[in-house]
């Protein structure tokens, strides 16, 4: 049996202990079976509130670079509104994945659930800081609200793949019959997320609100801001 | 003296060879002095190739262009060190932020030997070719695009050739050549995005005769690289 199919806690790795946030966050990138191990063992609590901080952390200092393209009150507003909507996105989407986790004849439990998808937005967040510099760059030397947009959600959803890779694993190991609940709870929170950038908008260009005054299906929004983007210029 | 000179070079003949072993275990530790000899050879290798670029079109272009070519290697290596190191294990590879920083800076100083040994030979180019200054009877559009086209050559050799070396050092690292695709693929994809936007924000290299020569152009902030060939493409396609 390939070491990745092993059951959890069968290589003695996986029964290391995190006893921080750092060895969390090593641990979800290159022993993620470490992570998934101790969700299941009583006290995981601490765990998951570390997860979950240091992905409200990650998510603040990527919104601050998110930020600097606007700068201003963009600076405080960006990092809000990012680390509050992911946060927000994960708090209601978390009871239909129990629903469909025990649909799907998963045995795990709650805390488990919870655990997991702190792990899922500790990882996002954290690719997010390594895509930081490369984001703080464009966001200094462009203009277009539009390029921004498209740059940082090419981003975020590099680093939800990789988040939600982590929750599939997690997710295989809890002896479920099918994955299908669980791929239509993945869709439910990609459009949950999306919908909060247009929701929580704006978050990469300026406006005279804290929130909009206007609701907006997010592929309107969208569509609206490719309309509206300048044309190229012509030298 | 002769025998650090020697030891030297047997390093840097070691990375160009693409020996996987005793560069894996290069990447092991951290070792002051090979880090400054890779970082000497990024800066005398880049800057030389980088000079004969701008000489071209002036002196103090060179001079410029000596400082910007290996700035651009130096900050594609550090800024994206993180998400390369965050990479390699989400992809199968289980290393370090250490080793896959050195292994990153291995494959820019090999670059950068090969530019700094061609560079020599673009500098004779350009010492042949009319100057860049030159009117526009003088200075064929066919001498420009050669000029240019060997300059695309020689820099993308260097880079396939170093990628390789880099390739073979993940697979040996790996043990799989599948997961050492996967991770080179996914480095060159950051290096390529971030390094493209630092180079657009540098320009000029090769200088435009009826530009001033300038370290940084006024409009280097404004715009970048993907717009700029998006919008060339609707151009090319008649579709704005």
């Amino acid at each position: 049996m390939p070491p990745a199919m092993l059951p959890l806690g069968e290589n003695p790795e996986d029964r290391e202990k995190i006893p921080n946030a750092v060895s969390a966050i090593e641990s979800i990138l290159r022993k993620p079976r470490r992570i998934m191990y101790q969700l299941r063992q009583p006290g995981s609590g601490r765990l998951i509130f570390s997860m979950v901080m240091v992905a409200v952390c990650c998510s603040l200092i990527y919104g601050v670079v998110v930020g600097t393209f606007s700068m201003g009150d963009q600076l405080w507003a960006a990092p809000v509104k990012i680390a509050g909507g992911l946060l927000f996105a994960s708090l209601i989407c978390l009871p239909s994945l129990y629903i469909f986790t025990c649909l799907s004849g998963s045995q795990a439990r709650l805390a488990e659930i919870c655990g997991l998808v702190a792990g899922l937005l500790m990882l996002m967040t954290i690719l997010l800081i390594g895509f930081a510099p490369v984001a703080w760059l464009f966001s200094q030397s462009t203009e277009s609200v539009v390029w921004m947009g498209v740059l940082h959600l090419v981003f975020w959803f590099i680093a939800t793949f990789f988040g939600l890779r982590f929750l599939e694993t997690g997710f295989s190991h809890s002896k479920a019959r099918s994955n299908a609940g669980l791929n239509v709870w993945i869709m439910i929170f990609m459009l949950v997320a999306v919908q909060l950038t247009t929701a929580l908008r704006p978050i990469v260009g300026k406006a005279p609100t804290f929130l909009p005054k206007e609701k907006k299906f997010f592929l309107t929004h969208w569509g609206d801001n490719f309309n509206a983007a300048p044309g190229p210029k012509r030298d | 003296m002769t025998a650090t000179t020697n030891s030297l070079l047997s390093e840097i003949t070691v990375l160009l060879r693409g020996e996987a072993a005793p560069i894996s275990a290069w990447t092991e530790q951290w070792n002051g002095r090979r880090l400054a000899v890779c970082l000497a050879v990024i800066v005398v290798g880049a800057g030389l190739y980088g000079a004969a670029m701008g000489y071209w079109r002036a002196p103090q272009q060179a001079f410029y262009v000596a400082i910007k070519f290996p700035l651009i290697i130096l900050l594609t290596t550090f800024g994206n060190a993180l998400l390369n190191a965050m990479l390699a294990p989400l992809l199968g590879l289980n290393i370090s932020l250490r080793q896959s920083f050195l292994a990153v800076l291995f494959s820019f100083t090999i670059a950068s030997a090969i530019l700094g040994s061609f560079s020599p030979l673009a500098a004779f180019l350009v010492w042949n070719a009319p100057p860049l200054s030159a009117s526009a009877a003088e200075l064929s559009t066919g001498t420009y695009s050669f000029i240019q086209l060997t300059h695309v050559g020689v820099i993308a050799f260097a880079g396939v050739t170093a990628n390789l070396r880099l390739s073979q050092l993940l697979q040996h690292l790996s043990g799989n050549s599948r997961i050492a695709r996967r991770v080179l693929l996914a480095w060159l994809a950051g290096n390529l995005l971030f390094g493209s936007q630092l180079t657009w924000i540098m320009r000029p290299f090769i200088g435009a005769p009826g530009l001033p020569v300038q370290f940084l152009r006024a409009t280097a902030f404004k715009g970048n690289f993907y717009e700029s060939v998006f919008h060339a493409l609707l151009r090319l396609l008649n579709l704005n």
